[in-house]
């Protein structure tokens, strides 16, 4: 196999070697970062505003109505989508064996991708919001969104046709399932909705909300996962079946699920029993994941000591074995009758995204940083306080928001307790969860200053 | 079969499409074409089928009302549906009467839906008529006045900023000219909806804000099923 390197620290490659450039990789990493911290500002502010419901609450612009949506996106498209879509830049050329296809189309790419951000910025605070989850942005954002996927799709696809290695990793598949799959679930919420009205419209929209994070977040996710664990620790892949039943089971199974999101709604019964019998075979992919990710670390365990970017991953691993068991779990319709609608539910998309596909990003940036900027980490004590921040105020709020969700369940389910007494009760969940964001807020502002930090060092003795 | 996709590029997407297209058109697609009632507006004149009435349009004030709802971001703290649960239909329910289950005919004119996902505050799908305009109007301009201990923000700008009907008029006229000629029920509808708005309205229509469009809007909210008396608000 040839030997691959990074244009940065292409000072000790031999001759013949692939020299990666990174440009794109670059672009993405220090945008998504940035945004991570900014859009972080943003999610404290509507924490604290279930504490202090006046906090600046006569300016339109800054109420809750306003700064939710654009939380939401920020950190979905902002931070993890764009973290994500660089380390497919930075993942599959190194796959392949080949340099990336265009690294100019790359950087466009990344170009495009700011404009957006930032126009989404702007637009959801004055409140332009076309009102479905998701899909809040106005229609020429969706437009340029489409148009950005089709060039990172483009760049990819062909890097990928150009493959030295015939053979495709587990990884190339799910990034080209996410290429494929995220381009029809992201027409269906954004431009099919368009033609439709009422429960019609809520069922397309349900079936994006719930396939941005089933068929777009997942596949990169776990992409960068089987990627990532066996670079890091140095091990290889358990079973290659096994990712195959994973993957496969994922490509069917998923999609199905979306009207699980109108249990007991005005949504067909027989629907929703289809949505509910495919939720629970969801167990299937995530399980044969989850197994042959954990087997393969074997033996292994001890380097989670040492390296912060597996604390990430297999932290990452386990939030994913939650989530993905809560998810099921809440699609029975009892266990749904107590759950839906309430704070559990913020608490279980906050695991799936912060703590599962977060953790893989985050994890992934530590490791190709030093690696594209041809530097050494800045502080691996402040990377370790990053997880640990993270990881504890991630604790704090998932737990707390499943309590004080399921005991607000239990209070609606009385219906001789006023619905204000159950505002009430939640008050002291709603402060821990701030402390909480707090916490990861902290550990925000440690990862993305040591990913900044490492950019702008001084270059390491081994590159030089 | 799936193996070949270990090497080839091009299985490997054909077959990832052949599986998600199939999910995802069955739950897509299908649906509404087997479940007509998702399209069809209610209309029941039949007491022993449950409760009667009809769904109607929205007038312009009114979904002005809706357009306000929408981008101040209401529905990420309101839901709007009364599921086949007790604690839905008792707890949002009028004077020992229980709230009627909301049905898919009772939204076909919705876009955007506004279902929800999450209830920081109460469903609002009943909301209309139980509140009168009053009571909004403290409500709105702080809360916090009016139900102690909610959190739910308040909105002094409702209350300043215009919102104005001449363009709904104009294009309403239009409409009249059409539904005279076609008589199309739709148009029909729409025609009289601002014939009666703009009779209701008055001198008043040159000066109405958008507290008054929302307020409009929320006293529409599930009154297609004729459930509850008509201005019988809570003191």
């Amino acid at each position: 196999m040839q030997e691959q390197f990074s244009r940065a620290e292409a000072g000790s490659a031999g001759t013949g070697a692939i020299v990666h450039e990174d440009l794109t990789v670059k672009w993405f990493m220090l945008s998504s970062i940035s945004y991570f911290f900014i859009v972080g500002i943003i999610a404290l502010v509507i924490a604290a505003k279930f504490v202090w419901p006046d906090l600046m609450g006569t300016t339109s612009w800054l109420t809750y109505g306003r700064m939710r949506p654009l939380h939401v996106n920020g950190m979905l498209f902002g931070w993890l989508l764009a973290a994500d879509m660089g380390l497919t830049f930075y993942i599959v050329p190194r796959l392949c064996g080949v340099k990336l296809w265009s690294e100019k189309l790359g950087v466009a790419t990344g170009i495009l991708w700011n404009i957006i951000i930032l126009g989404a910025v702007v637009s959801l605070l004055a409140g332009r919001n076309k009102g479905w989850e998701y899909a809040e942005l106005e229609t020429p954002l969706s437009v340029l969104v489409v148009v950005a996927w089709l060039m990172f799709t483009a760049n990819i696809l062909m890097t990928v046709a150009k493959r030295k290695y015939q053979a495709m990793y587990v990884s190339i598949w799910y990034f080209m399932g996410c290429l494929l799959w995220t381009a029809f679930v992201y027409l269906t919420g954004n431009f099919a909705t368009m033609f439709t009205t009422g429960v019609n419209q809520a069922n397309l929209n349900w079936m994006y909300v719930h396939n941005a994070v089933g068929l777009i977040f997942t596949p990169v996710g776990l992409g960068i996962a089987y990627y990532f664990i066996p670079r890091a620790s140095n091990t290889p892949l358990f079973s290659h079946k096994l990712s195959m039943v994973g993957f496969w089971s994922l490509a069917f199974v998923y999609v199905w699920t979306g009207a699980h999101h109108m249990l007991h709604g005005p949504i067909s019964q027989w629907l929703q029993t289809i949505a509910i019998a495919f939720s629970v075979m969801l167990l299937i992919p995530v399980w044969a994941v989850v197994y042959n990710l954990l087997i393969t670390m074997k033996g292994q365990w001890h380097q989670l000591r040492d390296r912060v970017e597996l604390k990430f991953l297999m932290s990452g691993v386990i939030f994913y074995l939650l989530t993905c068991f809560q998810g099921p779990m809440h699609s029975l319709r009892t266990v749904n009758a107590i759950v839906s609608k309430t704070d559990w539910i913020p608490g279980h998309a906050h695991m799936a995204v912060l703590g599962a596909f977060s953790f893989f990003a985050v994890a992934g940036t530590y490791y190709a940083a030093p690696r594209i900027f041809g530097k050494n980490l800045f502080s691996t004590a402040l990377a370790n306080w990053s997880y640990w921040m993270i990881m504890i105020g991630g604790l704090g709020f998932f737990v707390t928001l499943w309590l004080g969700g399921f005991w607000q369940g239990w209070q609606w389910n009385d219906v001789s307790i006023p619905f204000i007494k159950t505002v009430i009760a939640l008050k002291p969940i709603w402060t821990v969860r701030f402390v909480s964001g707090v916490m990861i807020f902290a550990g925000i502002v440690m990862f993305a200053y040591n990913i900044m930090a490492t950019a702008l060092g001084p270059q390491s003795e081994s590159a030089a | 079969m799936l193996k070949k996709a270990d090497t080839s590029a091009i299985w490997a997407i054909v077959a990832s499409l052949v599986l998600f297209f199939i999910g995802g058109l069955m739950t897509t697609v299908v649906p509404p074409m087997v479940d007509k009632s998702w399209g069809q507006p209610f209309a029941n004149a039949d007491k022993s089928k449950g409760p009667t009435g009809h769904l109607r349009r929205l007038n312009g004030l009114e979904l002005a009302g809706r357009a306000v709802y929408v981008r101040e971001g209401c529905w990420y703290c309101h839901t709007q549906q009364i599921r086949t649960l007790l604690a839905d239909t008792k707890r949002y329910g009028w004077k020992g009467v229980d709230a009627p289950i909301s049905t898919p005919d009772e939204f076909v004119y919705d876009s955007p839906h506004m279902f929800g996902t999450k209830r920081t505050g109460p469903d609002l799908a009943r909301i209309g008529g139980r509140y009168d305009t009053q009571w909004h109007r403290t409500h709105f301009r702080n809360p916090r006045d009016l139900v102690k201990g909610s959190i739910m923000p308040a909105f002094p700008w409702l209350f300043t900023n215009k919102v104005d009907l001449t363009g709904y008029f104009a294009e309403a006229d239009v409409i009249a000219q059409k539904a005279a000629a076609t008589k199309d029920p739709a148009l029909v509808e729409q025609a009289a909806l601002a014939a009666d708005l703009k009779a209701k309205l008055g001198p008043q229509a040159a000066n109405l804000t958008e507290f008054d469009a929302m307020v409009a809007y929320l006293q529409t909210l599930g009154r297609a099923k004729d459930w509850r008396e008509a201005n019988d608000y809570e003191k």
